[in-house]
């Protein structure tokens, strides 16, 4: 019992180094800051009053909380996150599917996949909206693209991973096309489909936010914005700030824990079992 | 060269391969001899080996057979057929150097992905592969995945997959080769017992000579450049083969003809 718990708090061990080191180095700043005089106010606050802002029941804006204000707004980016990175990674690895199939279609797509991700979001955002003409329709759009380059690249190189006995294995088994695809490219492009969603995932997240600073209609960025111009409240921003980063890495760490509910066989340890025949 | 047709040709012939060879371009276009004027009859039942250095050509000969290349001259006929026909009535059984086994199927499903393709039903595969996995001797290690799973035992899995289909014969492809000394051994004894079994006919490529001279009925010696068959040695050790049989005389006077055998010089 007890030497699981030491197991355990070794490994959080280094996680929890991380933390005290950040919050040591902040509450640093913190002090300094104050020391001169906080001018804006929310220049690098002291953690416990970001704490406190996020549990206080003062009302910031419309009759609301700075939590529940962050929260309401949450829910709208997120959404939008969500479905655009839902509608990026399936035609992704629709994509993929189709590079693989084809060697042509690879050849003439895959080199341009390239650009749109050298194409700055900001940069891409006002085009994309004036080609949808909706700021929603743009910001679900911009997330879908996003998610889209990493997890089709992903799954094509999951493809391409398939050793070349495989291939001679199914060959003499005289397996169909269909067989070779369902039965071995597709299980084994999984994984690597898993990792592009787990690099896709905060990225989708931080194109919504920036997307939303573009142009009003509620949500994380646009609330971010309002936060630095109105003193609604100084401490909404850092709330905002804290949650799209934790945000952002939950969403990764969801892929992951999805990834390993549907490969079980990442689950197993390496070492049961073994040693008991040749 | 110990020719041998005369005790052997009222047995039935498996594998007829009539002045195969195999040439190939290479990336600046000129021709490349791999393989040339290979003629041999395979028994059936028999348990062959080729046997030679990197480069003699007996993969080649190999995937041939397999109907994975085709020869650029001469024939391959299995029985009256060719090899493509054969192996499309999936009646071929291969093992290759490295475990070609799908990390995300657990032993079980391995053993019966082959047997899916076939379209038996889940009762039918569910019974086969029990039963190989127990001539493999793995049945409590049905249900692990093949990262668990030690070298050896994931050669057995590929063997016991290799089975699965009843194939008319097993092509392996230096199937131990990757593995210890202690775990070699044990799989000869067991491949051995699994061949008196099954009555197939084994075709083994390898380049240990020892290995070759303990499991075989006949070892086709190879010599590279241009490969070619250099000769067969007979080997009249009685069967079943015991690992004591190494340490004799004859054992080692089999190891030094085999190794005469090849063309000197050219290696």
């Amino acid at each position: 019992m007890m030497s699981r718990f030491w197991y355990k708090f070794k490994k959080w061990l280094p996680t929890l180094v991380w933390i005290l080191i950040f919050a040591a180095v902040w509450e640093a700043g913190a002090f300094a800051v104050a020391a001169v005089k906080r001018t804006p106010e929310n220049v690098l606050p002291h953690i416990y009053q970001i704490v406190e802002a996020a549990f206080s029941s003062k009302k910031v804006s419309g009759g609301k909380t700075a939590s529940d204000l962050v929260l309401y707004s949450a829910s709208l980016t997120l959404g939008r996150a969500a479905l655009g990175f839902l509608i990026g990674s399936v035609s992704g690895f629709v994509l993929a599917l189709i590079m693989k199939i084809s060697k042509i279609v690879e050849k003439v797509i895959f080199p341009y996949l390239m650009i749109i991700q050298m194409i700055p979001i900001l940069g891409m955002a006002p085009i994309i909206l004036s080609v949808t003409g909706d700021i929603n329709t743009s910001r679900i759009v911009i997330a879908a693209i996003l998610t889209f380059y990493p997890v089709a690249t992903g799954t094509l190189a999951g493809f391409n991973s398939v050793e070349r006995s495989k291939y001679d294995l199914m060959h003499i088994y005289a397996a169909k096309k269909t067989d070779l695809y369902t039965k071995v490219l597709i299980p084994s492009a999984v994984p690597y489909f898993f990792t592009g969603l787990k690099i896709a995932a905060p990225m989708a997240i931080t194109a919504s936010i920036l997307v939303d600073t573009l142009q009003g209609d509620g949500g994380l960025g646009t609330l971010l914005s309002q936060s630095l111009k109105h003193a609604m409240s100084v401490y909404v921003f850092w709330l905002i700030v804290f949650f799209s980063a934790f945000a952002g890495i939950f969403s990764s760490k969801l892929m992951g824990s999805i990834e390993h509910l549907v490969l079980p066989h990442k689950r197993t340890a390496r070492a049961a079992g073994k040693g008991e025949a040749v | 060269m110990t020719a041998n047709a005369t005790r052997k040709e009222d047995r039935d012939i498996e594998i007829r391969i009539k002045d195969v060879g195999m040439t190939f371009k290479d990336n600046r276009g000129n021709s490349v001899e791999a393989l040339t004027g290979v003629n041999l009859d395979i028994y059936k039942g028999e348990f062959i080996s080729l046997l030679g250095p990197s480069g003699c050509g007996k993969t080649t000969l190999l995937r041939m057979v397999a109907d994975l290349l085709e020869p650029t001259q001469g024939s391959i006929h299995i029985g009256e057929r060719l090899p493509k026909e054969v192996r499309m009535d999936q009646k071929l059984g291969i093992v290759f150097q490295s475990p070609v086994l799908f990390d995300w199927r657990t032993v079980r499903k391995n053993v019966e992905l082959p047997l899916e393709v076939m379209k038996f039903g889940r009762k039918e595969r569910a019974e086969i592969s029990e039963a190989m996995l127990d001539m493999v001797g793995l049945t409590k290690f049905a249900d692990c995945y093949p990262a668990q799973l030690s070298g050896g035992m994931q050669q057995r899995v590929n063997i016991a997959r290799a089975l699965a289909v009843r194939p008319e014969l097993l092509l392996m492809d230096e199937p131990f080769s990757a593995l210890d000394e202690f775990t070699k051994e044990k799989l000869h004894e067991d491949l051995l017992s699994i061949w008196r079994k099954t009555n197939k006919t084994v075709l083994f490529v390898t380049h240990n000579i020892p290995e070759a001279v303990f499991l075989s009925d006949r070892v086709c010696v190879l010599s590279p450049h241009p490969g070619r068959l250099s000769g067969i040695v007979e080997i009249d050790l009685e069967r079943p083969r015991t690992l004591a049989m190494k340490e004799t005389a004859h054992f080692n006077e089999l190891v030094a003809r085999v190794r005469n055998t090849f063309d000197g010089g050219s290696l």
